[in-house]
C-alpha cells in the first residue's frame, strides 16, 4: 500500500469528522426549503454550509492527525499528499452526489416547490459535467486551503495565522484595487476577459489556484514540528 | 532496587553472571556435559542485557570450562569442576584466613585462641547438622 | 561496522537556550543504550531529531546510514515513542491498526499479548486513557512496531512499578528474538540499568559521558574509614568527593581496585563500597565528570 494512501485511511479512521458530511447536506437543503425554498426564491446561499465544512475537514486533519501521523512514520510530505488526496477523494464523491441533486432538482422543477438549492446562479448552473467538475475542483481548493490554515496554526500559533489572514486580505485588496482603477488602462484586455469569464474558466481559474494552495501548503509544513 | 535475581549493580554483571555458573558449576549443580542456560535465558532470568550475559559465559568459555558445540549450545566441559574447586582452594587464604588473621589482630584474639574459636564453631555445626 | 545512529556535531539551538551542543555518538546496531540526564538535559530534543521530528540547527545525523528528515526509507524502520504523544480521536484497536499499516515488521500477536499485559481494551478511546494506560500503549506501539532502531523517551510517565515491569521483560524478551537498535531515555536508571549496554549522559545539551555500562559497574568505589587509612589508599588516584568527619573520612575513588588494593583497604579497617551505575551517572551529571577528552585534566582538579 502506498503512503499516501496509507495516510488517507488513517485520516478516515477519524470518521465521525467525516460523517457530517453526508448530514450536512438535508439539514441545511431542509433549513433551505422551510424558509426561502417555499416562495420560490432561490436557497442555493445554504449550500455554501456544505462547502465551508470541507475547509474545516481539511484544517481539522493537520492539528489532529498529524502529530500521531508522524510516530507513524509518515514523513511530513507523505501526511500532506496523502491527506489531499483523501480531500480530492471526498471532492469527487461530493460532486457526484452535488451534481446528481442538481438533475433531480431539474427534473422535479425544484422538488416541487421552484426551489433552487444545488443550482448555483452563474457557478453551478450549466450541463452536468460542468456541475461536476466545478464542485470537485471547488470543493478540493477548500479543502487544501483548510489545510494550509491548519498547518500555519500549528507553525505561527494563532498571532502567526492571523498575520496569515492579514496577508491574504491585502492581496485580495489590492486585486480588486488595481482591477478597479486600472480597468480602463493596462487591464482593459484582462479585465475584459475576466468578466466575460464562463463558469468553466473560472473553474480554470481555481484549479489553478488549488495548486497554488497545495504548493503554498506543503512548503509550510516541510519544517512543520509536532 | 528491580528485581535482577540477586545480582549487584557495584560489579560489571557479567564477572557476576559468570562467578553464577561457576559456582553452579563447582557445586555440582551443572554436571559436566550438561548444556549451560542459552544467553537468551540468563537474559530473561538475571533480567539483563543479552549482550551482557553473553559476555559472562564467553569468559567460561574463553577459560576452557564451557565448550561450544555448533548450532546447540554452550556445555560444561570435561573436567571443569575439578579446575574450579582447585581454584577455590587456592583463593581460600585469601579469601577468608587472611581477612580473619587481620580482625582478630584488630580485636587482639591470638593464634591459639582463634583455634579454639574454630575448633568450637566446627563441633556447634556439626552438632546442628546431626 | 557502521552504527546505526551517529550523530557529529550536532547541535541544536532555541532562541534563548541552546538544547544540543555538538553532540557527537555512535551507537552500534543490536544494542540497548540508556541516554541518561537530568531534565531538560537535551535528550527528548535528541531522540526528536533522530526520529526526523525536530531539525538540527548545525551538525548532522544518521540513522541506518542515512538522515532521517522526510526520508521513509529511514522512518519506516524507525519508530519513536514519545512521553507526550497526541492521539487524534481514535480507539486502541485503531491506533494499533493504524501502526500496522505503516510498520512492515508489525506483530499483531506481540501487540495483542501486550494489550492483556497491560489491561488495555481494543475499544476504549484513546481520549478516555489514563495517563499510565496511554504510556502503556505507546510501549505496545513502540515493541510491535519491531522496528529497527526504536527510541523511547521516557515511555513509562505514569505506569506502576508491575507496568513497568512488564516493560523490561518484554522489551528483553522480543529483543534477544528479534535484535533490534534500542535508544531509551529514562530518570528510573537503577530500574533500567541491567537492560543497558551502553549508557550516553547528557548535562546541558553535552555528551558528559559515553560508555559501556559494565564498564562503569565498579569503576569507582566509596571508600570509608579512618582519614589517614583513607587518604593512604587514594593517593595518586583520582577522586570525585571528599568528605570528612571528625578523624573518619568518605571518598569517592575512580578506578578499578586490585587485590592490593583490597588487602590494604581490608588490613586498614576501610569500608569499600563499589558506586551503581545510577550512582555514577549522578556523578557525571552533576557536573564532576568533564567532557570525555578533558576528564584528565578535571580529575586533577579534583584530586588536588
Amino acid at each position: 500500500m502506498n503512503t499516501w494512501v496509507k495516510v488517507a485511511r488513517y485520516n478516515l479512521m477519524m470518521s465521525a469528522n467525516y460523517l457530517v458530511l453526508p448530514l450536512i447536506l438535508p439539514f441545511s437543503f431542509a433549513v433551505g426549503a422551510v424558509t426561502v425554498g417555499r416562495s420560490g426564491h432561490n436557497a442555493a446561499g445554504y449550500l455554501l454550509s456544505f462547502v465551508i465544512y470541507f475547509a474545516m475537514l481539511g484544517m481539522q486533519t493537520i492539528g489532529r492527525s498529524l502529530p500521531f501521523g508522524l510516530t507513524l512514520g509518515a514523513s511530513r510530505r507523505s501526511f500532506y499528499f496523502g491527506t489531499a488526496l483523501l480531500g480530492m477523494a471526498l471532492a469527487l464523491v461530493s460532486g457526484l452526489v452535488l451534481t446528481a441533486l442538481q438533475a433531480i432538482e431539474r427534473a422535479t422543477d425544484g422538488w416541487g416547490l421552484s426551489m433552487r438549492f444545488f443550482r448555483v446562479p452563474y457557478l453551478l448552473n450549466g450541463p452536468w459535467y460542468a456541475t461536476w467538475l466545478t464542485s470537485v475542483v471547488g470543493l478540493f481548493a477548500l479543502f487544501v486551503y483548510g489545510m494550509w490554515y491548519g498547518i500555519g496554526y500549528n507553525r505561527w500559533g494563532l498571532l502567526g495565522t492571523l498575520a496569515f489572514i492579514a496577508v491574504q486580505a491585502l492581496v485580495v485588496v489590492a486585486g480588486v484595487v488595481v482591477v478597479h482603477f486600472e480597468h480602463w488602462h493596462v487591464w482593459s484586455a484582462a479585465g475584459g476577459s475576466f468578466a466575460g469569464l464562463t463558469a468553466l474558466g473560472l473553474t480554470g481559474v481555481i484549479a489553478a489556484l488549488a495548486v497554488l494552495l497545495l504548493v503554498g501548503g506543503h512548503a509550510t509544513i516541510r519544517r512543520a514540528t509536532v | 532496587m528491580p528485581e535482577l535475581a540477586g545480582l549487584d549493580e557495584g560489579t560489571p554483571l557479567f564477572v557476576q553472571v559468570a562467578d553464577r555458573l561457576a559456582r553452579e558449576i563447582a557445586d555440582g549443580g551443572l554436571a559436566e556435559g550438561e548444556r549451560v542456560p542459552s544467553t537468551n535465558e540468563l537474559a530473561a532470568f538475571y533480567r539483563i542485557n543479552p549482550a551482557t550475559a553473553a559476555k559472562g559465559v564467553n569468559v567460561l568459555a574463553d577459560d576452557g570450562l564451557l565448550e561450544k558445540r555448533r548450532g546447540i549450545g554452550m556445555f560444561v566441559a570435561t573436567g571443569a569442576r575439578q579446575r574450579l574447586l582447585a581454584r577455590r582452594r587456592a583463593e581460600f587464604t585469601q579469601r577468608y584466613v587472611d581477612p580473619l588473621l587481620s580482625e582478630a589482630a584488630r580485636l587482639g584474639i591470638d593464634t591459639d585462641e582463634l583455634f579454639t574459636l574454630i575448633k568450637e564453631a566446627g563441633h556447634e555445626r556439626e552438632g546442628a547438622s546431626l | 561496522m557502521t552504527p546505526a545512529i551517529s550523530c557529529a556535531g550536532l547541535t541544536r539551538r532555541y532562541r534563548d537556550h541552546t538544547a544540543l551542543d555538538d553532540i557527537n555518538v555512535a551507537i552500534s546496531g543490536g544494542t540497548i543504550t540508556g541516554l541518561l540526564g537530568r531534565n531538560g538535559a537535551g535528550k527528548t530534543t535528541l531522540l526528536r531529531i533522530m526520529a526526523g521530528q525536530e531539525f538540527p540547527t548545525a551538525g548532522s545525523v544518521r540513522v541506518l546510514g542515512a538522515p532521517p528528515a522526510e526520508n521513509e526509507a529511514v522512518l519506516r524502520r524507525l519508530v519513536f515513542v514519545r512521553e507526550d504523544q497526541a492521539y487524534p480521536d481514535l480507539k486502541v484497536g485503531q491506533a494499533l491498526r493504524a501502526a500496522s499499516w505503516f510498520y512492515p515488521n508489525w506483530d499483531r500477536a506481540l501487540a495483542s499479548a501486550l494489550l492483556d499485559d497491560f489491561g488495555l481494551r481494543a475499544h476504549k478511546a484513546v481520549k478516555k486513557l489514563s495517563r499510565g494506560q496511554r504510556s502503556a500503549l505507546g510501549i505496545t506501539i513502540g515493541l510491535a512496531a519491531r522496528a529497527e532502531v526504536t527510541l523511547f523517551d521516557e515511555p513509562y510517565a505514569g505506569l506502576d512499578a508491575v507496568a513497568r515491569q512488564v516493560f523490561y521483560d518484554r522489551l528483553l524478551a522480543d529483543f534477544a528474538e528479534f535484535p533490534r537498535t534500542v535508544l531509551l531515555s529514562t530518570h528510573l536508571i537503577d530500574e533500567a540499568a541491567a537492560m543497558f549496554e551502553g549508557v550516553i549522559v547528557l548535562d546541558r545539551g553535552r555528551v558528559v559521558l559515553d560508555a559501556a555500562a559494565d564498564d562503569l559497574r565498579g569503576a569507582a568505589t566509596r571508600v570509608s574509614g579512618p582519614c589517614l587509612a583513607v587518604e593512604a589508599l587514594a593517593a595518586g588516584r583520582p577522586v570525585w568527593e571528599r568528605r570528612r568527619l571528625g578523624s573518619q573520612a568518605s571518598i569517592v575513588m575512580v578506578g578499578p581496585l586490585s587485590a592490593d588494593d583490597r588487602e590494604q583497604a581490608r588490613s586498614s579497617g576501610l569500608d569499600l563500597t563499589p558506586l551503581s551505575l545510577q550512582q555514577i551517572v549522578v556523578q557525571a551529571s552533576t557536573g564532576v565528570l568533564a567532557p570525555a577528552d578533558e576528564a584528565s585534566s578535571e580529575t586533577e582538579r579534583t584530586s588536588a
